[in-house]
């Protein structure tokens, strides 16, 4: 029994990793239909925040946050104004444009910082072992689970709950629609470009104590992200949260009975039979065209 | 045919121009970089035909390219002098392993004809597989391009983690020298690089051949518009299936050769970073243009090369080869093909061909 809920609980961990990345993936995706592969990048950039704030300004994981999120939301604001915004028409090409915005930004990392592995504490506070489910788990990782949950619940906040997130489901809708009753579908546009960035910069500052930090950190989250989002629903913020807890899960699980490579190609094969058959993602009744 | 003339005619220059080479370069190892450049090209003419004249954006194309390059690293490997391997000419990265006997799978690779036959039917068996299984449940545009990228991930996992058999990380090394009719491929010769060269024209010219056929046309309607060709009472998932077949089979050639002249294979020939790189050299040389296709991917990776090797460039290459790629996307949508066609139609005083400029669908999911 122990070890079923301690695999549960690794799955959850896991889960909570994926949303938090995913997160910022399924609000450009689902709005724009922009395939941003530089994701991947931003959570990088992010993890590079935290390691930046920690290395020169003394700054602790928690308190750094708020600063990566703005850093790196300003960063995705700069790339969605002087690239992203001239695709729209032509969403398979931001494929394109945006892995080649990753190649730069990786490889501005790297001659900023250095190629070498980075590594960032972990806040102290959080340095304690917490009972859960009857298994011992580290603080941090329940912290990461909680800021996920919480960032679910603000990007949900904000999508349903404020003018800027009418406008945005308004635009999603229908973008000629949306622009003749006078929404500026240009500058949502932008904020949620920048938002997502933003997001994913989290993501980065959240995985750093966990992984080391490297330039190419961001290519394996990107498929990963992707991976949830498709799965979860393009348009469905909630089937986002049930596909990173039902990936997290089957990994956590499959990991546990083979390893963690056969995991990770198993769960990938799983996801591209379920798009085969439920291309509108699992948690939604109608996806995007 | 004037359009065959007008299509075949820029081919048969470059053709010329590859074939002089070995003429003027003397200097083996820049024949054997060459050569590898000319594998890359073949490589990158087989996923125009799926993306530029078929509409299939396959991420994944590097599978093909793997699976070729892998069959004839085993092939080679089982040739390799005893000095290389274990007792009964065991691999010796399967000695290392614990491995006794040679796998099951290894066998029939110490055939040639066997090996040099699944260096091209095994990618092309993998590709009618997967089309199969994506289109014939209309799965379409960005679909596509996820599900080929997450297969390609899996077969990556997979060869990486089960090393016994696929030397893993390290890939496969140590190789013999492939011998055809007697004449054995020597990495660092004109041989190889003639190889190499030869093969990207005849691609070229089969490519071109299929292309301009009753089922290459059909594959462009289908590129433009899936529906109306479906309604006109055509198969559409039997003719993307055979486009995806076709140019994986190119890519498993190109695999192929690229281990001759590489001297290896390694899981890196099959990684997301390659496979998307594959997609760069077709978009900048202009991805519905097999012609384009191959120059591109010359082009980029020959600047690729020149600047990682000169001493100012050699830390920003790649930052530089970023700024160029979204450059080209958003500039020339169509490549340098796109933009040779443009200025050779300028210079002739025709107005630009508006068909040529690609228009956004309803659902935009083309391209």
């Amino acid at each position: 029994m122990l070890d079923i809920a301690a695999q549960f609980v690794t799955g959850l961990s896991i889960a909570s990793i994926l949303l938090m990345v995913a997160l910022g993936l399924a609000v450009i995706y689902g709005t724009t239909g922009v395939i941003n592969l530089a994701h991947g990048e931003f959570v990088m950039l992010g993890a590079y925040g935290a390691w930046f704030a920690q290395t020169f300004l003394g700054l602790g994981l928690i308190a750094s946050m708020p600063l990566v999120f703005v850093a790196v939301a300003l960063l995705g604001l700069l790339t969605e104004r002087s690239v992203i915004r001239w695709l729209y028409a032509r969403p398979l090409d931001t494929i394109l444009a945006t892995w080649g915005v990753g190649v730069v930004l990786q490889q501005a990392v790297r001659l900023s910082a250095g190629g070498e592995l980075r590594y960032v504490a972990a806040p102290h506070i959080l340095d304690v072992s917490l009972d859960l489910l009857g298994v011992s788990v580290s603080a941090y990782r329940v912290f990461v689970l909680v800021v996920a949950l919480a960032a679910f619940a603000a990007t949900w906040a904000i999508i349903y709950r404020t003018a800027l997130g009418l406008r945005l489901r308004a635009i999603t809708q229908n973008r000629e629609v949306a622009q003749a009753f006078g929404v500026n579908a240009d500058r949502v546009y932008s904020l949620t470009f920048a938002y997502g960035a933003g997001l994913a910069g989290l993501a980065g500052a959240l995985v750093a104590p966990l992984k080391s930090v490297a330039p190419e950190m961001g290519t394996a989250y990107v498929v990963d992200a992707f991976m949830v989002v498709v799965l979860g629903g393009v348009q469905s913020l909630f089937g986002t949260v049930a596909s990173s807890g039902l990936l997290g899960e089957l990994s956590g699980f499959i990991a546990y009975l083979s390893n963690d490579t056969i995991a990770k190609a198993v769960v990938l094969l799983a996801v591209v039979v379920l798009i085969r058959f439920r291309p509108q993602g699992l948690f939604t009744r109608r996806g995007r065209a | 045919m004037p359009r065959a003339l007008g299509t075949l005619g820029p081919v048969a220059i470059f053709a010329a121009v590859l074939l002089a080479v070995p003429l003027f370069v003397g200097d083996v190892f820049l024949l054997n970089k060459y050569a590898r450049y000319c594998c890359l090209a073949i490589l990158a003419v087989a996923l125009s035909f799926s993306w530029g004249y078929a509409g299939i954006l396959n991420l994944g194309q590097a599978v093909s390219f793997g699976l070729g390059a892998y069959a004839m690293a085993m092939y080679l490997k089982l040739r390799t002098t005893p000095i290389h391997t274990g007792a009964d000419g065991l691999p010796d990265f399967m000695v290392w392993n614990n491995v006794e006997r040679l796998p099951l799978l290894w066998v029939p690779f110490q055939n040639q004809g066997f090996a040099l036959a699944a260096g091209i039917a095994g990618p092309a068996l993998m590709a009618a597989l997967l089309g199969w299984f994506m289109f014939r449940g209309r799965v379409t545009g960005v679909y596509v391009a996820i599900i080929t990228l997450a297969v390609m991930v899996v077969l990556n996992l997979v060869v990486i983690d089960q090393q016994a058999y696929t030397g893993g990380f390290n890939g496969i090394t140590d190789l013999g020298l492939l011998a055809l009719f007697g004449h054995e491929f020597d990495a660092y010769s004109a041989d190889v690089y003639y190889l190499a060269a030869g093969v990207l024209i005849a691609v070229l010219l089969i490519g071109y051949l299929a292309a301009m056929s009753r089922t290459g046309l059909i594959l462009q309607a289908i590129r433009d518009s899936e529906d109306r060709v479906r309604f006109f009472g055509y198969d559409v998932a039997r003719f993307k299936i055979f486009a995806m077949t076709f140019s994986a089979a190119i890519a498993g050639l190109a695999g192929m050769i690229y281990t001759v002249v590489m001297e290896f294979a390694s899981p890196t020939f099959m990684d997301v970073p390659f496979s998307l790189a594959i997609v760069i050299w077709v978009a900048v040389g202009g991805r519905q243009s097999l012609l384009g296709a191959a120059i591109g991917a010359i082009f980029v990776t020959g600047v690729q090369g020149a600047l990682s090797e000169s001493q100012v460039f050699l830390k920003s290459w790649s930052l530089l080869m970023g700024l160029l790629f979204i450059a080209v996307v958003l500039f020339l949508p169509r490549g340098i093909a796109g933009a040779a066609q443009d200025i050779a139609r300028r210079l002739r005083g025709a107005a630009p061909d508006p068909a040529a400029v690609p228009a956004p669908g309803p659902t935009g999911g083309k391209a």
